[in-house]
């Protein structure tokens, strides 16, 4: 399969936090969802395959090219959107196009006029009176006037009232269609990603959890809740991630079948998984696990 | 190479003007004050080699751009290339402005002409290149924070040298003695006869100071997670 990103245990270590050997793979024409709790990886794993993270090991293929030794060729694939748009405030956003578009051969100096326009960028206002929508908006339209293959996107939704949300999804979804391009977007408002990624990611506390097809996840993951003494030795191994309270649990299952199999006609309630809920439980794994 | 530079002329072209307004109006009082072109060598130079790419360069740590710059099709060396070249033309441009005006104004009491000799030049630049040399790394890896930490500890090196002499009593002054070093070793340079092997072994310098200083800068940004 032809693949727009690939990555090859990814290492990172920092003080406090280690990114371990994450390995997956985004093939092309696919949106992929990056998932996990608060300070799970999620941002390190963006900065690391565009090398303004140095990794202590591992590999990042774009495109079939190595992040490393072909880097100038790899990102000129690669449009992206920071957690926080690094511009230079006293710039206005012509000003700031002009400094990017030389980068790129393929930057379409109409295309980022019209996306400004849809975006109802002002152009007159230097960008440090943007708010932080207004900023998001315009690194949207600098990543999406290149022709890019891979699109990373950091949090991209963060900041954007609901309409224009539903309008960034639906444009991301509209990019894809051409078969050529990818989307790998790293988000909280996981309501976003059950509607768009064909593939997730989930990564907590540095380390993968799982990256597969939205679909699989969706089909083999559950949540379980039910009283307490459902927790036996027996059945723990079902389950990822418990949270206990006074009446009872709730559990993040990775196998769903099986927790049916084991816990029907017991008092369980087996739900089908929302991706909130499985951030939630993963999140809550070390606080609420006995 | 030529987008990089292209791109500081665009971010940075303001601060070079209000620079150059600064520097003019200290230049000017410096032409009018100063009679010894050597003086006015050395403190021009002491400025454009302090002043002159700090303001440039600390710009992208100021607006935290790094980002930016790093996540575009160039490479890091090429970045840090870019960078030193844009800090020379900078300084290229304050040497210009302050012996055009040293030369232009009525009231300036510099010889130009004794200025604009190889050897004079070659001293400027040295003197140029070690300052640059010192805080350009520091600044690129650490951002202001860099330059802050570079006075820090230039000011405790000066507080333990004074400890020092304080503590040997009658012995020799530490710090005096690195300052009147500096300026013994200014002199024989700007006194020195101007002979060729004089002026290779300057332009070596120059070259050896840069080299170390671009190298060093290199591997420093090479490991900044930003």
């Amino acid at each position: 399969m032809d693949h727009a990103l690939e990555v090859r245990n990814l290492r990172k270590r920092y003080p406090g936090f280690t990114l371990k050997d994450i390995s997956f793979a985004l093939p092309r024409g696919y949106i992929m969802g990056l998932i996990g709790p608060n300070g799970a990886g999620k941002t390190t794993i963006i900065k690391l395959i565009l090398n303004i993270v140095r990794r202590d090991a591992g590999e990042v293929k774009i495109c079939g090219l190595d992040g490393l030794d072909e880097e100038s060729a790899a990102k000129a694939r690669v449009g992206f959107v920071l957690d926080e748009p690094p511009f230079y405030g006293y710039l206005k956003a012509p000003g700031m196009a002009s400094i990017i578009a030389p980068f790129y051969d393929k930057w379409d100096g109409d295309l980022f006029r019209r996306l400004c326009r849809e975006f109802e960028l002002p152009m007159r206002k230097r960008v440090n009176a943007f708010s932080r929508g207004m900023a998001m908006k315009l690194a949207l339209a600098t990543a999406l006037s290149h022709g890019a293959e891979l699109i990373l996107l950091d949090e991209p939704t963060s900041g954007l009232d609901p309409v224009f949300r539903r309008e960034l999804l639906e444009r991301l979804s509209g990019l894809i269609h051409d078969g050529r391009t990818s989307v790998l977007f790293s988000t909280h408002i996981t309501s976003d990603l059950e509607r768009l990624a064909d593939y997730l990611t989930c990564v907590r506390d540095g380390e993968l959890v799982f990256s597969t097809t939205r679909d699989e996840v969706l089909e083999n993951w559950a949540t379980v809740r039910g009283g307490e003494e459902l927790l036996t030795g027996e059945n723990r191994d079902l389950f990822t991630a418990v949270n206990r309270g006074p009446y009872g649990f709730a559990a993040l299952a990775c196998d769903k079948e099986e927790a049916r199999r084991r816990l029907a006609g017991r008092g369980a309630v087996i739900d089908r998984l929302r991706l909130d809920d499985l951030v939630y439980f993963l999140g809550q794994k070390d606080k609420g696990k006995s | 190479m030529l987008k990089l530079l292209r791109m500081e002329y665009v971010v940075n072209r303001r601060q070079m003007l209000i620079t150059a307004a600064i520097f003019s109006g200290y230049f000017l009082f410096m032409a009018y004050k100063i009679d010894s072109p050597r003086v006015f060598l050395v403190t021009m130079s002491l400025m454009i080699g302090l002043a002159m790419p700090f303001g440039i360069i600390g710009r992208e740590s100021k607006f935290k751009t790094a980002s930016l710059v790093c996540s575009l099709p160039v490479r890091r060396t090429t970045v840090v290339l870019a960078k030193y070249a844009v800090g020379w033309i900078a300084m290229g441009f304050g040497l210009a402005l302050a012996l055009l005006l040293a030369a232009w104004l009525p009231f300036s009491k510099v010889s130009v002409a004794e200025i604009l000799t190889l050897k004079s030049l070659s001293v400027c630049l040295l003197v140029v290149s070690i300052l640059f040399g010192l805080i350009f790394p520091f600044t690129l890896r650490f951002g202001l924070v860099g330059i802050i930490i570079l006075l820090v500890s230039s000011q405790l090196l000066g507080v333990v040298a004074l400890i020092l002499a304080q503590l040997l009593g009658r012995g020799p002054d530490p710090l005096r003695t690195v300052i009147t070093g500096i300026i013994k070793g200014l002199r024989a340079m700007l006194y020195h006869e101007a002979t060729p092997d004089f002026l290779m072994l300057l332009a070596a310098a120059i070259l050896a100071i840069n080299a170390a200083s671009f190298f060093l800068s290199k591997a420093l940004y090479a490991c900044r997670d930003l």
